[in-house]
């Protein structure tokens, strides 16, 4: 007995499989580091990335450099967001290596893809919500702030069980509808991940390199 | 955990009896494994999220989304005090379908199992099938968790339970969401082990 999706899904999971497929697809061209990861016990999988973003703690000599100058790998304009003096090490080369990992994983309630994120220190201590909007650029954190724990929360892992945060699917849909729409009407190469995680992305630290625009489509 | 409590008893100490002793640990705190509870902001954000979910699945967020502000509140409040009447004046909405229909989109569930990695199991699924029959928890369990269901020779090796019985599986699953649902408007159901005594 198997049931059918409905026709009005434009979105649903087999969909949302196939443009990770061809999104992974350009990563590797770029060496970006996106996976897929299928789920054991099931078909369902998802997508994820882990980057490690190092910051300097102080520079003692060269007079140029600020005093909260870090380095970021890799290189991305909006992780510069300033830091607390309570994060300015004392030592010279003290160093703070800050693994985040993302996940696409698909919501068949939503019928949308959904970014689940986290943070941690090399010892495996996680960061917090509040450490995460430290790092986060200040063009994004006044919207976000308006309402933090209503577009991030902390949830489950729908595959894994662990605890991520969530940015909250259910404004997706509108506004994806609009993108998908005219992506249609200009028969542009249209990619819903890449055209949903290069606008949802960057406010949680995640950007993707502009040569995905130009990655051709499944339809060629 | 940020389960429901009755869940967490199903689920992992059903044969206990009552009342449940639990040991509370004050250091340690597992980050890798369980969810944060640092206010009653964060829970209610958490419980709001569940019901806007299930409203997603039984009406594509069309009756929570008409909603104003001081409803979800109120739905929250009523809960966080102990307020049946308070809570239900809001939550009757979700339970309503459109006359022309005969129940929700889908039916918004989660299906547990200590023995899964996965946290649990959730699915589209609909309440009645093409043809108008209405679909039953028998139904649910032989489409999403077939394990559940043993083999109608053999002895049923698992207890399907919700809220601390277990259902006929003949059970339409629209009347089960309308009348068995938690309070976040999802059923949780617990698969466990038959007990052995």
């Amino acid at each position: 007995m198997s049931f059918s999706m409905e026709e009005d899904e434009f979105f649903g999971e087999k969909v949302f499989q196939h443009y990770c497929a061809e999104f992974i697809k350009h990563s590797q061209q770029i060496g970006d580091g996106w996976e897929w990861r299928t789920s054991k016990d099931c078909s369902d999988g998802y997508m994820c990335k882990t980057h490690f973003q190092i910051k300097s703690g102080t520079l003692v000599s060269h007079p140029e450099t600020s005093a909260h100058a870090q380095t970021c790998l890799p290189m991305e304009e909006a992780l510069e967001s300033p830091l607390d003096d309570s994060e300015v090490t004392e030592t010279d080369t003290a160093t703070e290596v800050i693994k985040y990992e993302y996940h696409v994983v698909y919501s068949c309630s939503y019928q949308v893809p959904v970014l689940y994120f986290r943070a941690s220190f090399l010892d495996g201590k996680p960061l917090a919500l509040k450490d995460i909007w430290e790092r986060v650029h200040e063009c994004y954190k006044t919207r976000l702030l308006q309402g933090p724990w209503d577009t991030i929360t902390q949830q489950e892992h729908p595959i894994l069980g662990q605890p991520f945060f969530v940015l909250h699917p259910c404004k997706t849909s509108e506004f994806m509808t609009p993108v998908f729409k005219s992506s249609q009407k200009t028969n542009r190469n249209f990619n819903y991940i890449t055209s949903w995680l290069s606008i949802v992305g960057p406010a949680v630290g995640l950007n993707l390199p502009l040569s995905y625009a130009r990655a051709a489509s499944w339809d060629e | 955990m940020h389960y429901p409590i009755g869940l967490l008893f199903d689920l992992l100490a059903s044969s206990s009896a009552l009342p449940w002793n639990i040991t509370v640990h004050f250091k340690s705190f597992p980050e890798k494994d369980l969810l944060h509870c640092p206010s009653k902001d964060v829970i209610e954000a958490h419980f709001m999220s569940c019901v806007k979910e299930a409203d997603a699945l039984k009406h594509k967020s069309q009756v929570i989304n008409e909603m104003q502000k001081k409803d979800h509140k109120q739905l929250w409040m009523g809960l966080q005090n102990d307020r049946f009447d308070q809570f239900w004046a809001i939550n009757r909405k979700l339970m309503e379908y459109p006359a022309e229909e005969n129940g929700f989109r889908y039916i918004p569930f989660r299906i547990y199992q200590t023995t899964t990695e996965r946290p649990f199991i959730q699915k589209l699924f609909r309440p009645m099938a093409a043809d108008g029959q209405l679909h039953t928890l028998g139904d649910l369990l032989k489409e999403v968790c077939p394990s559940a269901i043993a083999p109608e020779d053999g002895e049923r090796k698992n207890q399907v339970m919700i809220h601390g019985i277990e259902p006929m599986l003949e059970t339409p699953l629209q009347w089960l969401s309308e009348h068995l649902s938690y309070p976040d408007n999802f059923l949780h159901i617990s698969i466990i082990p038959q007990p052995t005594d």
